[in-house]
């Protein structure tokens, strides 16, 4: 358990400085641009670099915060996310702790992240954090829903929450091809909860400079990333597992199938974010409340429907 | 009149004048019941040189090149409306072949203008790509521009009675080559934003622009037009080279910022349509009017040149008493009059409206201040 | 013609001058004087045959001001400008003073508060007369002829 949860800890770290990177390089090419080239062979380096410039940079409190309150979001944000990854499936042996109750715990870890948005916006004691916060609030809340009801059809056909059942049970085919619909509304609540763009307004900004973030600086501003790219790999990781049949797949090993369907659902989030304009708050929280909740309880229905005509 | 600290009910929020959004030094007083803006004060003047207070301490040619930097996106406009204007008081004819490079620029100018636009618009909607699409085309411009001008933004280039340059072969052949480029460009720029649902979304029925409106408050430019009203100085009150070509003037329907934004669009296809046909129709002869006198000295008058900027009109009102530096000049921004609408247009509406409408209007904030 | 519109529907006014104006020299189909007291009127009469203010500016004569106003229409050319000489100052009044048109045009309020800033003239019945370029403490009006006269004000 120990040795898990320092590779854990390792892959976590490892993974936000190959995201950062992919992210720098995906966007780049999207953008007629190249990216980051000087730093390392087609600047793979270039994480690593900033991340030292970043643990130099002095962490600035402002005087008016809430000061527990503001040391503790960006822990709060990062721990819950960590702790997810105890039960996702890198393989058939490979995983740290196959609880009964594995889907139950991801999904309820990563609410928490709405509390540390929370704190952070609210302890920041400044108006457009309060408002970014707000919003990440309303946002969490509202896709938390769709994407609860979307994990229940997948759920209802397996018929248990043990992550390596679910990948056991797609033995025969990928549940995308009997749920697709389940599967694209999983893809937006996921973008919408990880807030990227186009969901991103609690953060990344042109009207609220910074949102929630805006007072942080040096490793603190690092670790509401670092738990960002991390959150990403965490929801793909469960698209993979309850849709693309976790780690199966002809020929190469397990945990490389796994590893490269993550990157691949990764790599679709990293394409919307480049893509698309962002949208309203009022009309985020409308498709959330009254297009995206009634899809999924039309998919929960006719899965139960289908399920129990067989 | 927003009074800071007395409703209790809503506070006040400052948006600028450091800020992503408000191209250029604006900053805009938001008084905010929860989320909706009940009243929008925009706050200018961060960026007042005193160009008005230069003019009457230089001459003629010494004022040429501030022109450049009242508006810096589209300058060429603003050295045209001012040449004319001097012209016009002294009495200089500019010859044909000036005329039609004058034109040619311009609308260049015009192109690169509207592509910043496009670009810095869509960047404060959220969308991070088009920018560097638009500023790719951009590039091709600036570096065509370059070759003829000596300046890639702040231009200074057309004299008293013409043009200094005349264009040469390479310049023509890159026109006509981006020509081809951007019109195959259009297709991506449509695809990407006008036809994105996102988009659309947080555009249509936003920022609603009235006749009425329009007329008290003085609107012109792009922000007019996406209300259907269809004024533009090419075609209402016709100088230079305009009258010798054939284009249209793209009109909105419902006065929402989608329309302004697809004005914007169209207007660009025409203004290609205008450099082509000025390249085919491009006359010879000189390019400076002859016995243009070394110090202007102007009869005492007054005269008033209005051009179409890609911002709306620009008029030049120069007061002259004899002397060789003019008395009073007096710029007519489009900027200052689109500007003064948003008091009135942004009340009720959410701060992510208020970018959106902001952007609509296209203001370049050192115009207004001068 | 918008011109003749424009000369009827200024005739009841009875302004000082209502003459045509030589496009090709100066760019105005329309000139007009009136006082600064008549420009509530002319304004409201420029509006209802859909005129727009184009422009508002004020030009320092030294021994008195002439607010200038150039009005166009969107629908016909025909530009009219109007001269308005003001007093710098009366018996009643320190400095000038000019009724304010932004009743009639909403859009005039921005052009007035510049011609208060640059010089200094106040507009009576103006909904907020404050600065609008220079910083709301300054103390100096920097168009007016007499600004910079002084040494160090330059």
């Amino acid at each position: 358990m120990i040795i898990g949860l320092i590779g854990v800890i390792a892959l976590v770290a490892t993974n936000a400085l190959f995201l950062i990177w992919m992210e720098r390089k995906v966007s780049a090419h999207m953008q007629l641009r190249l990216g980051p080239m000087e730093v390392g062979p087609h600047g793979a380096v270039q994480t690593v670099a900033d991340a030292l410039k970043l643990m130099g940079k002095e962490l600035i409190t402002p005087e008016e915060v809430d000061r527990p309150v503001y040391w503790l979001a960006p822990i709060v944000i990062f721990l819950p996310v960590l702790l997810a990854f105890l039960v996702i499936p890198f393989s058939r042996s490979l995983i740290i702790k196959d609880m009964n109750v594995g889907i139950v715990l991801i999904l309820a870890f990563s609410t928490l992240t709405v509390l540390a948005l929370l704190m952070a916006g609210w302890s920041s004691n400044n108006k457009y954090s309060a408002f970014g916060a707000i919003r990440a609030v309303a946002q969490n809340v509202a896709y938390e829903i769709p994407l609860l009801i979307t994990v229940m059809s997948v759920i209802l056909m397996v018929g248990s929450f043990k992550l390596s059942d679910i990948v056991a049970a797609q033995g025969s085919y990928w549940f995308v091809l009997v749920q697709p619909l389940a599967f694209i509304l999983f893809i937006t609540c996921a973008t919408a909860e990880t807030n990227r763009n186009p969901f991103d307004l609690p953060e990344a900004e042109s009207e609220l400079v910074a949102g929630f973030h805006t007072e942080y600086t040096g490793m603190r501003f690092a670790m509401f990333f670092l738990a960002e790219y991390t959150n990403m790999f965490i929801t793909s990781a469960v698209a993979a597992v309850l849709f693309l049949g976790g780690w199966r797949g002809p020929i190469l090993p397990g945990v490389v199938w796994f590893l490269l369907k993550v990157y691949a659902l990764i790599f679709l989030m990293m394409w919307f974010r480049w893509t698309f304009p962002r949208v309203r708050f009022d009309q985020l929280i409308t498709v959330a409340w009254k297009v995206l909740i009634p899809l999924a309880f039309a998919n929960l229905l006719i899965t139960a429907l289908v399920l129990k005509l067989r | 009149m927003i009074e800071i600290g007395i409703e209790e009910k809503t506070y006040t929020l400052n948006l600028g004048p450091q800020h992503p959004s408000t191209h250029g030094v604006l900053r805009v007083l938001l008084e905010m019941d929860g989320e909706y803006i009940t009243k929008a004060e925009p706050v200018i003047g961060y960026g007042h040189r005193g160009h008005e207070h230069m003019a009457e301490n230089r001459n003629y040619q010494q004022f040429l090149p501030n022109m450049g930097r009242v508006d810096y996106l589209h300058a060429l406009a603003y050295n045209q409306g001012y040449c004319m204007a001097v012209e016009k008081l002294v009495g200089l004819t500019v010859p044909e072949r000036g005329e039609f490079i004058r034109v040619i620029l311009s609308e260049l100018n015009r192109i690169s203008s509207h592509l910043v636009w496009i670009g810095a618009y869509l960047l404060d909607l959220g969308a991070f790509t088009p920018i560097l699409y638009a500023f790719d085309d951009r590039e091709h411009i600036l570096d065509l521009l370059d070759r003829i001008t000596g300046s890639r933004l702040t231009y200074c280039f057309y004299r008293f009675g013409g043009a200094p340059r005349d264009l040469d072969e390479e310049f023509i052949t890159g026109v006509r080559a981006f020509i081809k480029r951007l019109r195959s460009r259009f297709r991506d720029y449509e695809s990407l934003v006008t036809k994105n649902a996102i988009f659309i979304n947080r555009t249509r029925d936003v920022g609603v622009i009235t006749r009425d409106q329009a007329v008290k408050y003085g609107l012109t430019g792009p922000t007019l037009r996406g209300s259907g009203i269809a004024y533009d100085i090419r075609k209402s009150e016709p100088y230079s080279a305009y009258p010798a070509f054939d284009f249209q003037i793209p009109i909105g329907e419902k006065g929402d910022v989608f329309d302004r934004y697809l004005v914007r669009i169209l207007e660009m296809e025409q203004s290609l349509r205008i450099i082509e046909q000025a390249l085919n129709q491009l006359p010879n002869g000189p390019i400076m009017a002859d016995k243009v006198p070394k110090r202007l000295k102007p009869a005492a008058g007054e005269v008033y040149q209005a051009v179409e900027s890609a911002r709306g009109e620009f008029g030049c009102y120069i007061v002259s008493q004899g002397d060789i530096k003019p008395y009073r000049i007096k710029l007519r921004v489009p900027s200052f009059g689109n500007l003064s609408i948003l008091p009135e247009v942004a009340v009720d509406t959410l701060v992510a409206d208020l970018v959106a409408i902001l952007g609509s209007v296209d203001v370049v904030i050192p115009e207004i201040d001068r | 013609m918008l011109k003749d519109k424009l000369k009827a529907a200024l005739a009841p006014l009875n302004l000082a001058q209502v003459s045509d104006g030589d496009y090709a020299k100066t760019g105005y189909h329309l000139e007009v004087a009136a006082g600064p007291e008549q420009m509530p009127a002319v304004a409201q009469a420029m509006l209802d045959q859909g005129c727009f203010l184009e422009s508002f500016t004020a030009v320092d004569l030294r021994e008195s001001f002439t607010l200038v106003y150039h009005f166009a229409s969107f629908d016909e050319l025909c530009r009219t400008v109007v001269h308005a000489s003001l007093m710098k100052e009366t018996k009643e009044a320190k400095g000038a003073q000019a009724p304010t048109i932004s009743r009639v045009y909403p859009g005039a309020d921005w052009y007035e508060r510049e011609v208060y800033d640059l010089f200094g003239i106040k507009f009576a019945g103006h909904p907020n007369l404050k600065r609008l370029l220079l910083p709301e403490d300054a103390d100096f009006h920097p168009l007016l002829k007499d600004f910079g006269a002084e040494p160090g004000n330059d």
